[in-house]
């Protein structure tokens, strides 16, 4: 099992700096100069040559790859100097040679003259939105859906059956600009007085007192984000629960004598799951992708808000941290969910 | 039994009724069953798929499947808490109290009926802490050790922890019986408990049933489709056709002079060990049904008895030898040398495999034109993988297969299509093997089209119509589809299609093991003379060893991949020589009145 982990974590390493390399390549080695996006106002020669040197413009691409993968290593090899350590921000670990230092320290994103921060530091701050939008959407997805699901498939065919279709039907159909647009109107406009919320806002508002959490913000856009994966799991949940619901150990056990709420939530359940889990896995891209642009409807801040005014702003820092970060977030959930998988069904041997 | 005083029955079902609502309006499942189980007294239900004899099980626990109800009838149940009550009336929850704890039930499938993400263990004790509260989880675990200790099951312990998917068929029905017997239930009801087990599984399991019937106080209602399997348990038995029982008796009675024309095809159309027979009696040799569905004695019967349908069929030794004479006198048709099939289990990093499963490992032999080369083995020999590396079907082959004179295994691909042709495949289940959305018809010629036999569709037509008649079907079937058939017909079916090639040589993969033995008994016949017409040489592949004595001339027998023995069907059967052989040929039921007698006798003497 644990074996099974750690190959894993490095097999999805391999694919991070996979994506790390592509993202490099696109970024770098296409065409379009970005040192023209990086100057902002000031076009003078002098700091186009310091723009040049900063970004390493001026060296060989293998060298570029080479010195930008060693920035987003979290052990690397730097100068030991005072830029340095403010650059990066690091943990000295042990001196190679006399001017260089193995060091350990978050990864070196790269500098947004815009924002004038670390690319980092902002990635770092909008993550915590994102986390909460698409675990909030997740557990509504979860909940909502496992749980319709499964009284659809207990009352297959009755009149609440066919509804719970009908509503994952639209759900799963419904493209998520008109359900944000609903929501909105619905929840934000017409019946704003009786439930309180806002069209837009962010669930961490900054001021002067320090961060500020407003978790009333985080009810629509969760709610938007969620509603498709709940149509799906709502679905899979119900034909996989009329499907193990049939099986011969479900007779078993009422000839066993189990009462029938220990039947649905104990000998059913866990193997219904199943397929459900599996479908998880595939769906998260598309929460992901999704929450890029319910951020942005909602004005919420999050990675993909900030990484939407990156790309009109052209600060390509960003945005290639932020399709890193999001990269790294896929490969992590799945190997949790391999690992949730191989919980629930001990058929399944890990390797 | 026979005291005098009157004994209350434990279970009394009378006059029971279950119909099921479908669109097409009620169909009645079973009617006018009525029977008893006495104390301590082992019941047979014996019949074929459609029979009821499982509804009927089903009813006593009430659990029939939705849309299926009990109609009509009383199941009067003596329980030792709630006294005599009515099965058909209970509450769902004190019906809850009686299933488990009461009346408890075993399934046909152990590989299904076992939930596969619960330990065993997990799932005998459940049992037994719903029905025993006052246990506490640690006596509960001590009962559920004692169980799998008495039901044989090696190592408890392990069995305790073990998924279902890590132990074997005949281990988790061994499982499903101790779950069943944990709470020392009245009543137990076993639903075809040895049909999916290995021959020598489901004689180890008879042997538990017969043991532990002795050893608690419960009595048995044992349903099953194989005669010789409830001859070997039963005290009583109860012959079900068609929804309803057609006779009742002691099981001594029934076999020893069956008087329903049923009861006595039943009987006699089993492969039998003992004598050869050139055609097996069918069903239809002693009943006819009329346009009602009922059931009358035929009327010009071609045998009076089960005796006499045996004796009139009777090959005689002489007869046996010539023909095995006759067949060894030929050049051989195919010849294998050390076949080989090595499944690459693991693989090191370099892709070079590490470990393999020997599925079917160095085998060698012959096969004359015009002989049926019989291949048995317990699931999982490699019986089936041998039989498709004869044709090249499979992956990872090594060895030299020679059809005449030329090597399949090294072929190029043209020749092989054609030959492909003259060796072809009956498959095992009916059911998946033929296309549902294309008619018969269709399924019939589409080989013919694809081997460009015969000039036009219309003589393809012709050809594919002779064909059903060849297997006693007619031309109205032409354009109908695989679902309106029964098993039997379909099988038909499958060999008519497999015959529109023309092949020379067939190889049978467990052709008729999902059929019901009246069927098979056609099927077998059908065979026989498709053999003498067409000038075929079969390879008929079954794990039973009755059908396979009945139809070969020689038999091998495999044992994990290698043959152990090979030879004369009655070399084989009289003088066994590998003990394994001999382990198969003991445990097969054999249901004739020497051990339907000799199963009494020790009962009795238990007693």
């Amino acid at each position: 099992m644990l074996k099974y982990i750690l190959w894993r974590f490095f097999s999805g390493s391999l694919v991070i700096l996979g994506v790390i390399v592509i993202v490099f390549f696109i970024f770098h080695v296409l065409p379009g100069n970005p040192v023209d996006s990086l100057l902002g106002r000031d076009k003078s020669e002098e700091t186009r040559q310091r723009i040049m040197h900063e970004y390493r413009f001026d060296r060989p691409v293998y060298e570029q790859l080479v010195l930008y993968l060693n920035d987003l290593s979290p052990v690397s090899v730097h100068w030991h100097v005072e830029k340095n350590r403010k650059k990066f921000d690091y943990i000295e670990l042990m001196p190679i040679g006399d001017d260089k230092m193995l060091v350990a320290k978050l990864p070196y994103l790269g500098y947004s003259i815009s924002r004038g921060r670390r690319v980092i530091d902002i990635l770092l701050e909008d993550i915590e939105g994102t986390l909460w939008l698409a675990s909030a959407a997740m557990l509504f997805a979860s909940v909502v859906g496992i749980g319709m699901g499964m009284v659809g498939a207990l009352n297959q065919g009755s009149r609440l059956d066919k509804m719970i279709l009908t509503v994952s039907v639209l759900g799963i159909s419904t493209p998520s600009f008109i359900t944000a647009i609903l929501v909105q109107l619905l929840f934000a406009y017409y019946w704003a007085d009786w439930t309180g919320l806002e069209l837009q806002g962010s669930l961490v508002i900054k001021t002067e007192y320090g961060r500020e959490y407003h978790f009333k913000n985080l009810i629509l856009p969760a709610l938007t984000l969620g509603m498709r994966p709940m149509s799906i799991i709502m679905q899979l949940m119900r034909s996989s629960l009329i499907e193990v619901m049939s099986q011969d150990y479900i007779r078993t056990a009422h000839a066993k004598g189990v009462p029938k709420h220990l039947i649905i939530l104990k000998h059913a359940l866990k193997n219904a799951l199943n397929p459900v889990i599996t479908a998880v896995t595939g769906w998260l891209a598309s929460l992901m992708a999704g929450a890029f642009f319910v951020e942005f409807i909602f004005k919420y801040r999050g990675l993909g808000f900030d990484t939407m005014q990156a790309v009109s702003d052209k600060d390509f820092p960003i945005v290639m941290g932020s399709t890193i970060v999001v990269a790294s977030f896929f490969v992590l959930v799945n190997i949790v969910v391999d690992v949730l998988y191989a919980y629930l069904d001990p058929r399944i041997k890990l390797r | 039994m026979a005291t005098g005083k009157e004994e209350i029955p434990l279970l009394s079902v009378e006059d029971l009724k279950v119909c099921f609502e479908t669109k097409h309006g009620q169909v009645t499942a079973v009617e006018n069953i009525s029977f008893q189980v006495k104390k301590r007294e082992t019941i047979g239900i014996v019949g074929e798929s459609g029979s009821g004899k499982s509804v009927t099980a089903l009813a006593t626990m009430r659990l029939i499947p939705p849309p299926g109800r009990i109609e009509q009838g009383k199941i009067l149940f003596d329980s030792p808490s709630l006294g005599r009550v009515d099965i058909t009336r209970l509450s769902r929850e004190e019906m809850r109290m009686l299933r488990g704890g009461e009346i408890a039930m075993i399934f046909q499938d152990p590989m299904t009926s076992l939930n596969p993400v619960f330990t065993c263990g997990n799932q005998v004790m459940e049992a037994l802490l719903l029905h025993n509260p006052e246990l506490s989880f640690s006596q509960a675990r001590k009962r559920t050790l004692e169980m799998f200790d008495k039901v044989k099951l090696p190592h408890p312990e392990n069995i305790f922890r073990a998924y279902p998917h890590e132990i074997s068929g005949g281990q988790k029905q061994r499982v499903m019986i101790a779950m069943a017997l944990s709470c020392n239930p009245s009543l137990l009801i076993a639903d075809e408990p040895t049909t999916a087990l290995d021959v020598t599984v489901q004689h180890r399991i008879l042997e538990l049933f017969q043991e532990l019937r002795d050893q608690i106080d419960t009595s048995i209602l044992f349903v099953s489709h194989d005669l010789g399997v409830i001859g070997e348990v039963a005290d009583h038995l109860l012959v079900m056709y068609n929804g309803k029982i057609v006779e009742q008796g002691a099981t001594w009675d029934i076999f020893s002079s069956p008087q329903h024309p049923y009861t006595k095809g039943l009987l006699a159309c089993r492969p039998r060990l003992d004598i050869k027979l050139k055609v097996l009696p069918v069903i239809s040799d002693f009943m006819d049904t009329d346009a009602n569905g009922n059931v009358t004695d035929r009327q010009e019967n071609k045998f009076k008895s089960v005796g006499q349908a045996l004796l009139l069929n009777f090959q005689s030794k002489d007869e046996i030898i010539a023909r095995q004479e006759s067949l060894l006198a030929q050049e051989p048709l195919i010849k294998v040398r050390n076949l080989q099939v090595h499944f690459p289990l693991k693989k090191n990093w370099l892709g070079k495999v590490t470990c393999v499963q020997k599925a079917v490992d160095g085998v060698s032999f012959e096969i004359y034109p015009g002989e049926t080369l019989g291949l048995v083995g317990a699931s999982g020999c490699g019986k089936t993988t041998l039989g498709r590396a004869i044709l090249n079907l499979v992956e990872h082959v090594s060895g030299e297969v020679y059809y005449k004179h030329r090597n399949i295994l090294k072929m190029p691909k043209r020749e092989l299509r054609e030959l492909r042709r003259e060796i072809q495949i009956i498959f095992q289940d009916p059911y998946s093997s033929l296309n549902p959305r294309m008619t018969i018809g269709e399924a019939i010629m589409e080989p013919m089209r694809f081997h460009n036999l015969h000039e036009s569709d219309k003589k393809r037509k012709e050809v594919a119509i002779d064909l059903l008649e060849t297997v006693n079907l007619s031309s109205v079937h032409f354009n109908r589809f695989p679902h309106e058939f029964s098993g039997g017909q379909r099988q038909r079916v499958s060999i008519a299609r497999t015959l529109a090639l023309q092949p020379r040589f067939i190889i049978c993969d467990e052709s008729v093991s999902a059929l019901d033995v009246s069927v098979q008994a056609q099927v077998l016949n059908l065979l026989n003379q498709l053999k003498d017409k067409f000038k075929l040489t079969y390879i008929f592949i079954s794990h039973d060893l009755s059908v396979v004595k009945f139809i070969s001339d020689r038999i091998l027998v495999m044992k994990e991949g290698k043959l152990v023995e090979c030879g004369f069907a009655e070399d084989i059967y009289e003088h066994p020589k590998n003990d394994y052989t001999r382990k198969l040929i003991q445990s097969i039921p054999k249901g004739t009145l020497e051990d339907v007698r000799r199963a009494m006798l020790r009962r009795k003497m238990r007693k």
